[in-house]
C-alpha cells in the first residue's frame, strides 16, 4: 500500500519508492527512507502526512506520500 | 588554518560558528536557514596563538546535492580544501547524521565530530558512548552545546581540530570502486554505507524512548498543521506581529524618540541661526529632518524584527510551510515559498536568497520574483506614515497591506504559472519538522540589535546622502540660484520629477513631490519617507494624533494635499512596485536569467501601477460618485500593460511548447 494509506502510530517497512525522479529518490535515501527500512506514520491527512524516519520527523505532501510504497513489517 | 563547519541542516552549525567567531549570523529552528558560505576568524579566546578561520556552510544531508544551497557545501569541501572539517552532528538524530559523516571522512581531510545539542539528547534520555563512537569512526568525537554560556565542549573541539591539522585519518568506511554512473551500483554502495552506520548506532546509542513514539511536538503539530485551523492560527500570528509592532508597542516607543529628534533639530537650527541659509537648510532640514523622519520609525521596525526572530527560533516556520503548501501549490509555487515571504517582512535581500532552498528552478525563480510583494522593514515607515497621516493611525492599514501583499503573491504565482506552464515534472514537497523549543529572548534581542544597527547605518549613509541631494535639488534652480518661496516648481528636482508625475495623474498623485519620492524609493524604500519629509518640510510623522487634537486638522495630510483614497493609492504604489536596487541585485543573482529578471521588474512595475490605479479610481467612484482624474489615460495604460503581458506570454508559451514537444519526443525515444 501507499504511505498515504498508512495508519497513524503504526510502523511499516518501505517497499519501494515509485518515482521517475531519481534525485528525489536519492534525497529520500539520504534521509534513510529506502526499501527495507522502517517508517512510522505519525499522522495522516488528506493533503499529506507526517512520518518518522530514523529519528527525524518529516512532512510529506500528497504526491510524495503516494510515491512511497509500504508494507506491514 | 581554515576550519569548515559541515553537517545536516538544522544541526546548529551557524549557532556554533557564531559562538566561535563572535558574528551574529542568522540562525533559526528549521532546515535551510543558511544558504550561503561565510568566513570569519575565530575569537582569540578559542585559539591561543594560531590564526584560525571558520567557514560556515549550508546544511546538507549527503554529498550529492539536492537543492542549490547543498551544492555550495559539497563543492566547498571537495574543491576548496579546508584544513579541518568540524562535522556538526545533531545528537538527537545520530542515525541519519552519520551517513554524511562517513562521506566526509572519506575525503582525506581531518574531521572532528561535534555531537551538538547534547543537552537536548540527554533530556530525551539518549545516551551516546562517544568514546566508542570516536574509536569506530577513527576521529575525535566531542559532545557540545552551543546555545548557552557554558560553551560545553567547544574549547575541546577547537583543540582537537588543531591537533588533527596535517595528520591523516583512516576512513572507517570506504566506498568500493564502483561505476558512479550506474544507478544500481551506487544504490548498493549507499545501502552498504547505511548498514555500516546502523551498526555503529546500535553499539553506541541507547534510547530510553523510541523516537517514533508520540511526542509533545507531535501533539502541537496536530493543531498547528491542521488544514483549516492551522491557517487561521497562522493568519492570527502574523496579524499579531504586525499589530504589536506597528499599532501598539512600536508607535508607543516611537513617540518618545520622535520628540527627542525634534528637540535636536530645533537645537541644531538655533545653533545655526547666524550661519548661511544654505547650511541651515541642508543640516537642519535635509540631514536632521530627513534622516530623523526615517530614524523615528526605528522602534516599529525593531519590535517587528524581535517578534520575527522569536518566530524563527521556535520551530514554527517549518509548520507554516506545511500548511501553506497546498495553497501555494495551486498557484505553482511551493510550500517552501512561504519562508522567503516571512523573511521578506524583514528585508527582501535575504528573502530572495532564501529561495535557494526551493528545489524546482521554476518555483525558485517565481518565488524570487514575487517574494518582495510582501512589505519589507524599510517599507514600514512608509506604511506607518500614511496610516498615521491619513487614517488616524488605524491598525487595519498595515494589516491590509500585508494581506494585499500575500494576495498579489498568489495572483502573481498564477500569472507566472499561466505564462510558463507547469508540466515537466511533479513538484514534490518534503520538509523536516524540527522539535519545538522555547525561543530565546536573548537571541531575539541580539538579532533585533543587529538589524537596528543595519537600519541606522543605512539611514546615516545612503539615506543621508539622498536627502542632501534632494534638499539641494529642490532648493536650487538649474541656474544654481536659490528657489524663491513661491516658485517651488522651478527647482531642479521639480523639473526632473514633473514628467514622471504626469504618469501618476490617473493614480491620484500627480504632484512632482510624490514622483520624486517614489523615484528615490528605488534606492532605498525609507527614502520615500525621507524625501517626503524634505520636500514638504515635515518631520514629525508619528505624533499626528496630537496635531489633530491641537489644530483640528491634520497638518501632514493638509500639507500633502492628498485625499484618503489617493493616499492609499500612493502607499500601495510604493509597496508593490519593484523593490530597492539591492533586492533587484539579489534577484539577478538568484534567478540567473536576464529574461526572468526583466519579467520580474516589468511585472512589479505593472502591478504597482495597476493596483494604485484601481484603488484610486474605484475609491474615488465610491467616495465621490465619479471616477478620479485621468481615468481614460490610466485605463489605456493598464490595457497596454495587459496586452504586453499577453504577447510575452504567447511568445514564451510558443518556445515552451516547442521544448515540451522535444521533451516528449526524447521520452518516446527512451
Amino acid at each position: 500500500m501507499k504511505l498515504k494509506d498508512g495508519k497513524p502510530g503504526t510502523t511499516y517497512e518501505v517497499r519501494e519508492i515509485c518515482t521517475d525522479d531519481s534525485e528525489m529518490e536519492k534525497f529520500l535515501f539520504s534521509l534513510g527512507c529506502y526499501s527495507g527500512e522502517p517508517v512510522t506514520v505519525i499522522s495522516n491527512k488528506k493533503n499529506g502526512c507526517i512520518v518518522c524516519i530514523r529519528d527525524g520527523r518529516y512532512s510529506l505532501d500528497k504526491q510524495l506520500s503516494e510515491a512511497v510504497i509500504i508494507c506491514n513489517q | 588554518m581554515r576550519i569548515a563547519f559541515a553537517g545536516n541542516p538544522n544541526s546548529g552549525k551557524t549557532t556554533m560558528y557564531n559562538v566561535f567567531t563572535g558574528q551574529n549570523e542568522k540562525t533559526g529552528n528549521w532546515a535551510g536557514v543558511t544558504v550561503g558560505k561565510r568566513e570569519a576568524p575565530f575569537r582569540a579566546e578559542f585559539c591561543d596563538s594560531e590564526a584560525l578561520t571558520a567557514t560556515d556552510l549550508p546544511g546538507a544531508y549527503s554529498m550529492s546535492p539536492f537543492t542549490p544551497e547543498e551544492g555550495i557545501t559539497s563543492q566547498h569541501v571537495r574543491e576548496e580544501n579546508p584544513d579541518v572539517i568540524i562535522n556538526v552532528v545533531d545528537s538527537t538524530n545520530l542515525s541519519r547524521s552519520l551517513f554524511f559523516t562517513t562521506q566526509l571522512l572519506e575525503l582525506g581531510i581531518p574531521v572532528v565530530v561535534a555531537l551538538n545539542k547534547i543537552d537536548m539528547a540527554e533530556k530525551e534520555g539518549i545516551a551516546i558512548d562517544y568514546r566508542l563512537l570516536s574509536q569506530k569512526l577513527g576521529c575525535p568525537v566531542i559532545a557540545t552545546v552551543s546555545t548557552d554560556s557554558s560553551n560545553r565542549g567547544l574549547y575541546d573541539t577547537v583543540k582537537a581540530a588543531c591537533e588533527c591539522f596535517g595528520k591523516g585519518q583512516t576512513a572507517p568506511f570506504v566506498q568500493d570502486d564502483i561505476n558512479l554512473l550506474d544507478k544500481n551500483e551506487v544504490d548498493a554502495a549507499d545501502r552498504k554505507r547505511y548498514s555500516f552506520v546502523n551498526g555503529i548506532v546500535a553499539e553506541t546509542e541507547k534510547r530510553e524512548k523510541e523516537s517514533s513514539e508520540t511526542s509533545r511536538s507531535d501533539k502541537i503539530d496536530a493543531v498547528l498543521t491542521n488544514r483549516a485551523l492551522g491557517l487561521v492560527i497562522f493568519a492570527l500570528v502574523m496579524w499579531a506581529v504586525f499589530a504589536v509592532s506597528q499599532t501598539y508597542v512600536g508607535p508607543f516607543i516611537a513617540d518618545y524618540l520622535v520628540g527627542w529628534i525634534e528637540t535636536f533639530q530645533e537645537w541644531v537650527a538655533e545653533k545655526l541661526a547666524s550661519s548661511p541659509a544654505v547650511l541651515t537648510s541642508l543640516l537642519a532640514d535635509g540631514i536632521v529632518g530627513g534622516v530623523g523622519a526615517v530614524i523615528g520609525f526605528l522602534p516599529l521596525v525593531m519590535v517587528m524584527f524581535f517578534l520575527i526572530a522569536l518566530l524563527e527560533d521556535c520551530g514554527y516556520m517549518a509548520r507554516v510551510s506545511v500548511i501553506m503548501d497546498p495553497i501555494f501549490k495551486r498557484v505553482g509555487l511551493s510550500g517552501k515559498s512561504i519562508i522567503p515571504v516571512i523573511i521578506g517582512t524583514g528585508c527582501g535581500v535575504p528573502a530572495i536568497m532564501a529561495c535557494r532552498t526551493i528545489r524546482d528552478e521554476r518555483e525558485r525563480r517565481a518565488t524570487a520574483m514575487l517574494a518582495t510583494f510582501i512589505p519589507c522593514g524599510a517599507k514600514i515607515p512608509v506604511i506607518a506614515l500614511f496610516a498615521g497621516a491619513f487614517f488616524a493611525g488605524a491598525g487595519w492599514v498595515s494589516t491590509l497591506m500585508y494581506f494585499t501583499g500575500i494576495v498579489l503573491i498568489l495572483l502573481g504565482g498564477l500569472l507566472v504559472n499561466a505564462v510558463t506552464g507547469h508540466r515537466f515534472r511533479k513538484s514534490f514537497f518534503i520538509m523536516e519538522l524540527p522539535e519545538y523549543k522555547v525561543p530565546s529572548l536573548k537571541k531575539a534581542f541580539f538579532s533585533m540589535l543587529e538589524r537596528a544597527k543595519a537600519y541606522i547605518v543605512k539611514a546615516a549613509t545612503i539615506i543621508l546622502v539622498c536627502n542632501c541631494v534632494v534638499q539641494l535639488m529642490q532648493g536650487y534652480t538649474w541656474q544654481f540660484k536659490p528657489v524663491s518661496d513661491n516658485m517651488a516648481d522651478s527647482s531642479i528636482l521639480a523639473s526632473i520629477a514633473s514628467p514622471f508625475a504626469v504618469l501618476f495623474i490617473p493614480l491620484g498623485f500627480g504632484a512632482w513631490q510624490f514622483a520624486a519620492a517614489a523615484i528615490t524609493g528605488f534606492i532605498a524604500k525609507e527614502n520615500v519617507v525621507g524625501t517626503l519629509a524634505v520636500v514638504f518640510a515635515i518631520t514629525n510623522f508619528i505624533d499626528t494624533e496630537e496635531l489633530v487634537l491641537m489644530g483640528g486638522a491634520n497638518e501632514v495630510a493638509l500639507a500633502m494635499g492628498l485625499t484618503s483614497v489617493s493616499a492609499l493609492a500612493y502607499l500601495m504604489f510604493n509597496l508593490f512596485t519593484p523593490p530597492c536596487f539591492a533586492a533587484i541585485g539579489a534577484m539577478n543573482s538568484e534567478m540567473q536569467s536576464k529574461g526572468w529578471l526583466w519579467s520580474a521588474i516589468g511585472l512589479q512595475l505593472c502591478t504597482g501601477y495597476t493596483v494604485a490605479f484601481l484603488v484610486y479610481q474605484i475609491g474615488t467612484l465610491i467616495t465621490e460618485g465619479h471616477p478620479g482624474t485621468g481615468f481614460a489615460g490610466g485605463l489605456a495604460a493598464v490595457i497596454v500593460m495587459i496586452a504586453a503581458a499577453v504577447l510575452i506570454a504567447k511568445k514564451i508559451r510558443k518556445n515552451f511548447n516547442m521544448k515540451y514537444e522535444l521533451h516528449e519526443k526524447a521520452g518516446e525515444m527512451v
